[in-house]
């Protein structure tokens, strides 16, 4: 039990530093002044076999040597980036992922399909994936585990499994021996290490000497030398007992750095940053443009347009020193407990039971509280348990002093989308592996540069991510800022029926002989005819062309070959800007070139249209087009997402129909007018005999003229909400707000009208007498088509009791009781999205109710054109207008009907 | 509802124009009081003080001037009063009010005129030179100075176009000045004025400060955001000026200093805030000057290291930057980060002529005030001078060589005989015996401020790349893990 011993050790070593560290605490002076972690001891670096490397000179075995502590085997067992999707394995997957990770996800970019066991052609076996990506393989998982669970060196060796085999670049295939290669352990040095030897580590993956990866990543720390294929460990960095000194190794929890090893560019110090644009060693930025980095962005060296004034640093939160691990901390991590519990009773604010220190350091677990990116898959269970903004920031305390609708905004659009306005970094654009290039690549676009991406001659333009709708893992619906890459690739169908992406030495084999472009391709392609292939000419955009590739992939006896393509989106959450940066006018969306319903543009040329990947937690809810200099775009489609925009979103119908109902009456009165005049001119003159009347007391008049001003400016201040584009002068914010202001004062208004109707017995006026109705309403409307053009008296008297006519009390029946309340009931339900949504909802919410609410508006201003017309067939026809300002009117003498 | 109309012609208006301001009544006022107000904005610009057309003295200057003493004579026909305000002011008297200090029993002044620093150390006894920066006239080394005579004060040194008016010896204007010429450019003082001696402090472009120099008379707005930025901002734009009074003083030649005696940006920034909250919580303990001025001495380099000992070497080759025999070896430094110390406006410390050197290590010529227990200092940048300068190793305090004139240091190339010299016209005892010893000026960094997109970021201090010494400041560690000051 000398281990248990060692472990005592150890732990009353952590013991008295954690007690130091309390002192520490409690006297703030002086301070630690090391960057490594002062909390750990010195230790003995154990080889596969248990002994330390000094007496051994082997290669250090990180489970053993670490295990002496830490419990590694829980560890290994609870890390996602080991695992890599390897738990998640299915060889009998009908798509091309067998898996959600990195091992068995199919990523058209890097193309290689790693072919599951009894496969007809052998693309991509265990041993080749792990030279491609071991440089982003931490070790463990796939890199010493089969697929069945047996560790890959005791598999039986033999090259018809995809396991231990690997395909020659002439296309024969050999059997891989993984007791020589050696396996990768998970390799805790490299995240551990203040300056692991990454570049080291992956010429030893890349050589396919994985054993020797781990050691490698300690060369040049003075620890150990590699003599030939052996390693001379240096005695002067272990102590008396053997052990090496862990100020040496400068052990650590995991900065920025070691993410940026694998994930992208991360620049800590004050040198101009620059970037590998579009190179996938740097993921991250590559996919989506992401760089983590405290710089402003005009400090930098990129040769960005317009780049000094452009002053934000690149990431606020970078720029606010935290770090990757503040967010995607261990989940066990005590620091982290109360986040990362969502099994609270509700009560419970704050849960103070968690791991000691010292439990925790034997076991973190090694699942990281993760996001909901588009683009990784694996531990899906993990989805979500990241720190998100909103754990950290209050948004209604951020935005109270400007944003109106805070709620509204805040439940239909992610932080992100406004907080990361523009990508200053390019990015991937498209992939095109329908040809292949004489290095073996597929011909790559970038968006955000103008040229190769790489040269500093190049300018970087930066791009607006597309915002497309999500649907987290709490079932909300939120805008998000995306990159959306487009591949292009052939498939064929195999031997056992099953499609697979064609292998990349097949597709070499029919572009190229001998290293370089065939003949035949030469003379399909060229189309400068200069006998020379650039990569803008590599593009598969004629049926010849088509043609000539798939017959040369059936020469290979490949069956149905065809092109296919996929669009992924890239989820963008890093590169966020405070507020002052960050989109904060109101016309960026509610416009006509809203910046929801931007397109962005996915391939200058498609040899297939694309299907959207549905495969991750974004709706593909737009439409691919093809423009007419053959460019592919993505034009989202927020309405079918449900959503609706103010001054951004139309239905074009309703415009359409309103507009027509308008203008017919427009030209129905100006005719009516005309005839009228001619009419009047033939009439012989002579004043009619009339009267004055008292017709409208003063409150009557009141609240017409209020009710008429608030109804005009609700028109106006409507159709500047409904069309910014073309009132641009306003401040949409403002017309908001009048708008709402003026429809309260409407309501009011008519309400105190109904009361003083009721009150004063004079709604009967307003009520259309079912009694004789449409014989009244027959002989106003003749008098109307026919008799006010002779001159003839209007049939119904106007009276101060009795003022309407048959034809206008039913106008106004409709007005009141249908349309106002119409509009009203929609205004009001609009207005409260934020604060009663479901109510909205009943109702279909804003994609309903707010073309209704146009349409009725249109009905209003056609009812207020006719309204005016008509009040000018008065005795004279300013008369009734005349009479709705003084009180008095002139109507004509009704010898009949005159009550005396 | 049958009576008869009325006419209202009794009323001036119509009866429905009351209904019409009623109903516009209605509409406005709650329109106004729901819209979105403006936010409010303290311009900083409209604190500039409004600079008066200064009166062209070309046609009202008469006169046939033989002296600078005829020319203040003409001044003071109709500036009656004037020269008697400059005479109030430390311009005229090089010299501090009285300041009680806790190592000397008597109360004590600080200038020019009576202490030195670790540049050319002391301007008495060479009176010669130093007075071109006087604002006066004749004040030689041999006689007592006679502080009342009006007629001695220098109007043309802040008032006259500089392309007229050259100082010269002894604070007497230059010969070949034309006076006239010059007397008939006076104007109110522009960066020119003030520059001739602030921009050349310490005898060249850029030693002392390393804030002023004179990059400054026609900077752009990424050197100097207020005199360089859109309001092309004057000197006494933040220097408010009364009755010659100069707001603002000089941390080397005071003991303390009122607040309401120094410029300070609150003058003009009232109340603005970052619009950053973050940002807003460093003002308890970060000065604006801190974040605003990154970097010293941006285009012309500034001394900060200057080694008299090295002086007077035979056959080393003079160069302006790192060696003169007259002076010694220098460094002069551009665009660098200041050094950060906690500051309260006062010196802790000055340097009393007479005062015992530290043997063991640095002497002090100032020491500003404050630490971070003190809750009126703020983290302050300065550039800080170095100077290995002469002692009396038996008398055990600085010694201030005479440089200048016969038997100077300058001509002799005899320390000695300029510490004798010294003796004899500052009566500062020397015992015959010297050394060199370190001293360090901290000088206050104020100008070339930078507007937000060049202030300094959260990265420059805190994390792996600070410039900040936090444990030297008295924190226990970054405050951005360990917390800020209580």
């Amino acid at each position: 039990m000398k281990q248990y011993t060692f472990f005592s050790l150890i732990g009353l070593l952590l013991l008295a530093a954690a007690i130091g560290f309390g002192t520490v605490l409690a006297a703030p002076e002086p301070a630690p002044v090391s960057q490594a972690s002062a909390l750990h001891p010195n230790f003995i670096l154990l080889d596969a076999d248990g002994v330390n490397v000094l007496e051994s000179g082997n290669a250090v075995s990180t489970m053993l040597t670490c295990g002496q502590c830490h419990d590694t085997e829980f560890i290994a067992a609870h890390a996602f980036h080991s695992d890599l999707g390897l738990s998640d394995y299915d060889s009998a997957s009908v798509t091309f992922d067998t898996s959600n990770g990195l091992f068995g996800q199919w990523n058209p970019l890097t193309y290689r399909y790693l072919s599951p066991a009894g496969d007809e052609n052998l693309d991509l076996s265990t041993a080749e994936w792990l030279m491609l990506n071991g440089a982003r393989v931490v070790g463990g998982g796939p890199a010493t585990t089969s697929r069945g669970g047996a560790a890959l060196t005791d598999l039986s060796v033999s090259k018809s499994n995809p396991e231990t085999a690997i395909l020659n670049e002439n296309g024969s295939i050999s059997a891989w021996d993984w007791e020589a290669s050696g396996t990768m352990e998970m390799n805790c040095f490299l995240c551990h290490l203040e300056t692991p030897n990454n570049e080291a580590r992956v010429k030893e993956i890349e050589a396919g000497k994985f054993g020797n990866a781990n050691t490698a990543t300690l060369l040049g720390l003075n620890i150990v030398r590699k003599t030939g294929s052996d390693w001379a460990w240096n005695t002067e960095a272990f102590n008396e007992l053997g052990e090496v000194n862990s100020e040496t190794l400068r052990i650590q929890d995991p900065t920025n750095s070691n993410c940026a090893a694998c994930h992208g560019e991360i620049h800590a110090d004050e040198t101009p940053l620059t970037i590998n644009a579009c190179d996938l060693d740097y993921p991250q930025t590559a996919t989506t443009g992401q760089v983590v980095s405290a710089q402003r962005i005009n400090d930098s060296g990129l040769n960005l347009s317009a780049k000094n004034d452009i002053t934000r640093s690149w990431d606020i939160h970078a720029q606010r020193q935290l770090e990757c691990t503040d967010c995607h901390y261990a989940l066990n991590n005590p620091a982290h407990a109360s986040e990362a519990q969502g099994t609270n009773p509700s009560h419970l604010l704050y849960d103070p039971r968690s791991l000691e220190i010292s439990e925790y350091l034997e076991r973190p677990d090694h699942n990281f509280a993760r996001g909901e990116s588009a683009q990784f898959n694996v531990a899906p269970e993990y989805k979500g348990t990241m720190r998100r903004c909103e754990n950290c920031h209050d948004y209604s305390k951020g935005h109270a002093d400007w944003l109106p609708y805070i709620e509204t905004h805040m439940d239909a659009i992610a932080c992100e989308t406004c907080h990361i306005p523009q990508m200053y970094a390019p990015a991937i654009q498209a992939y095109d592996w329908t040809v292949v290039t004489t290095d073996g690549s597929a011909v790559e676009t970038c968006r955000g540069v103008e040229g190769d991406p790489n040269a500093v001659t190049s300018l970087v333009t930066g791009y607006q991510p597309v915002l497309l709708n999500r649907t987290n893992i709490d079932g909300d619906s939120l805008l998000a800022p995306y990159n959306l890459i487009t591949s292009f690739y052939w498939v064929y169908d195999d031997a056992n029926g099953s499609r697979r992406p064609l292998r990349l030495v097949d597709l070499e084999a029919v572009y190229l002989d001998n290293g370089s472009y065939a003949a035949d391709i030469v003379s399909a392609f060229d189309a400068n005819s200069d006998g020379k292939l650039s990569d803008a000419e590599l593009v598969i955009d004629t049926p010849e062309k088509e043609v000539l590739v798939r017959e040369k992939i059936a020469a290979l006896g490949l069956a149905n070959p065809r092109i296919e393509a996929i669009t992924q989106p890239y989820s963008i959450n890093h590169n966020v800007t405070q507020g002052k940066n960050a989109v904060n006018d109101c016309k960026a969306c509610h416009d006509a070139d809203s910046r929801i319903s931007q397109p962005i543009k996915l391939a200058d040329y498609a040899p297939a249209m694309p299907h959207f990947d549905l495969d991750n937690n974004v709706n593909g809810s737009g439409e691919f087009i093809i423009a007419e200099d053959g460019a592919l775009y993505y034009q989202p489609k927020p309405e079918n997402d449900g959503m609706y925009v103010f001054g951004s979103s139309r239905v074009s119908w309703i415009d359409w129909l309103g507009a027509l109902m308008f203008v017919g009456s427009l030209l129905g009165v100006l005719g009516h007018g005309a005839m009228r005049y001619l009419a009047a001119r033939k009439m012989p003159h002579g004043a009619a005999a009339t009267r004055r009347v008292y017709m409208y007391d003063a409150y009557r008049r009141f609240w017409h003229w209020l009710q008429t001003t608030t109804i005009l400016i609700l028109l106006v201040t409507g159709v500047v909400i409904h069309r910014p584009d073309i009132f641009g002068a306003f401040s949409f914010r403002g017309m908001v707000t009048v708008h709402n202001v003026m429809a309260v004062i409407l309501g009011l208004n008519a309400a105190l009208a109904l009361f003083y109707h009721i009150a004063t017995d004079r709604l009967k006026e307003f009520i259309p007498r079912p009694y004789g109705f449409f014989d009244d309403a027959i002989l106003q409307a003749k008098f109307y088509i026919n008799g006010i053009f002779k001159g003839e008296p209007h049939p119904f008297e106007k009276r101060p009791d009795s003022r309407m006519n048959p034809i206008q009390k039913t106008t106004y029946f409709m007005i009141l009781n249908v349309l106002l309340p119409l509009q009203g009931l929609t205004g009001i339900l609009m207005w409260g999205v934020q604060k009663f949504p479901v109510a909205a909802n009943l109702f279909g919410g804003l994609p309903f109710l707010a073309p209704f609410h146009s349409l009725i508006a249109w009905a209003f201003a056609t009812f207020i054109l006719v309204h005016v017309y008509m009040t000018t067939t008065g005795a004279t026809p300013v008369e009734a207008m005349r009479a709705m300002v003084t009180g008095y009117e002139e109507v004509d003498v009704h010898e009949d009907k005159d009550e005396g | 509802m049958k009576k008869r109309p009325s006419t209202h012609s009794g009323h001036r208006f119509p009866a429905w124009t009351l209904g019409l301001l009623g109903i516009l009544l209605l509409i406005l006022v709650p329109v106004l009081y729901f819209l979105p107000s403006a936010q409010k904005t303290n311009d900083p610009a409209a604190y500039l003080p409004v600079q008066a057309i200064h009166v062209d003295h070309s046609d009202i200057v008469k006169g046939e001037f033989e002296t600078g003493q005829d020319v203040t004579r003409a001044c003071l026909e109709c500036h009656e009063d004037a020269a008697a305000k400059v005479m109030a002011t430390t311009h005229w008297t090089w010299e501090s009010k009285e300041f009680d200090v806790p190592w000397r029993d008597e109360p004590v002044t600080i200038g020019k005129a009576n202490q030195i620093n670790n540049f050319c150390i002391s301007a008495q006894g060479n009176q010669k030179r130093c007075m071109t920066c006087h604002v006066g006239y004749g004040w030689e080394e041999y006689e007592e100075y006679d502080y009342t005579i009006q007629e001695n004060v220098d109007c043309l040194a802040c008032h006259a176009d500089m392309s007229s008016y050259v100082k010269g010896e002894y604070g007497n204007p230059a010969e070949g000045v034309d006076l006239l010429a010059a007397a008939r450019s006076v104007r109110a003082p522009t960066r020119d004025n003030c520059g001739t001696c602030h921009f050349d402090g310490g005898g060249g472009n850029g030693v002392k400060h390393g804030d002023l120099d004179e990059s400054l008379y026609f900077p752009n707005e990424a050197l100097d955001v207020h005199m360089g930025g859109e309001n092309n901002m004057l000197c006494t734009d933040c220097h408010w000026t009364e009755d010659h009074q100069i707001l603002g003083r000089m941390l080397s030649d005071n003991y303390t200093i009122d607040p309401q005696e120094q410029v300070s940006c609150e003058q003009c920034h009232v109340d603005q805030k970052h619009g950053d909250e973050r940002i807003d919580t460093h003002l308890a303990a970060v000065a604006c000057q801190t974040c605003h001025i990154p970097a010293l001495a941006l285009e012309d380099p500034t001394k900060t290291y200057w080694d008299w000992s090295q002086a007077a070497q035979e056959g080393r080759e003079d160069d302006h930057f790192t060696y003169l025999k007259i002076k010694g070896e220098f460094t002069y430094e551009r665009n660098f980060a200041p050094t950060y110390l906690w500051f309260n406006g006062d010196n802790e410390y000055r340097y009393l002529l007479g005062d015992p050197i530290n043997k063991d290590g640095v002497t002090y010529i100032n020491k500003p005030a404050g630490s971070i227990a003190d809750q009126t200092a703020k983290i302050f940048p300065f550039k800080l001078h170095i100077a290995k300068q002469p002692y009396d190793t038996i008398n055990n305090y600085l010694l201030a060589p005479i440089t200048a004139g016969e038997n100077g240091f300058w001509t002799t190339f005899d320390w000695n005989s300029g510490f004798q010299l010294a003796e004899e016209r500052m009566g500062l005892p020397y015992s015959g015996q010297y050394g060199f010893t370190e001293t360090y000026m901290y000088w206050p960094t104020t100008h070339m401020v930078q507007p937000a997109e060049n202030a300094l970021q959260c990265d420059s201090c805190h994390g792996d790349n600070s410039r900040m010494d936090w444990e030297a400041l008295g924190y226990p560690g970054d405050p951005i893990k360990w917390g800020g000051r209580k």
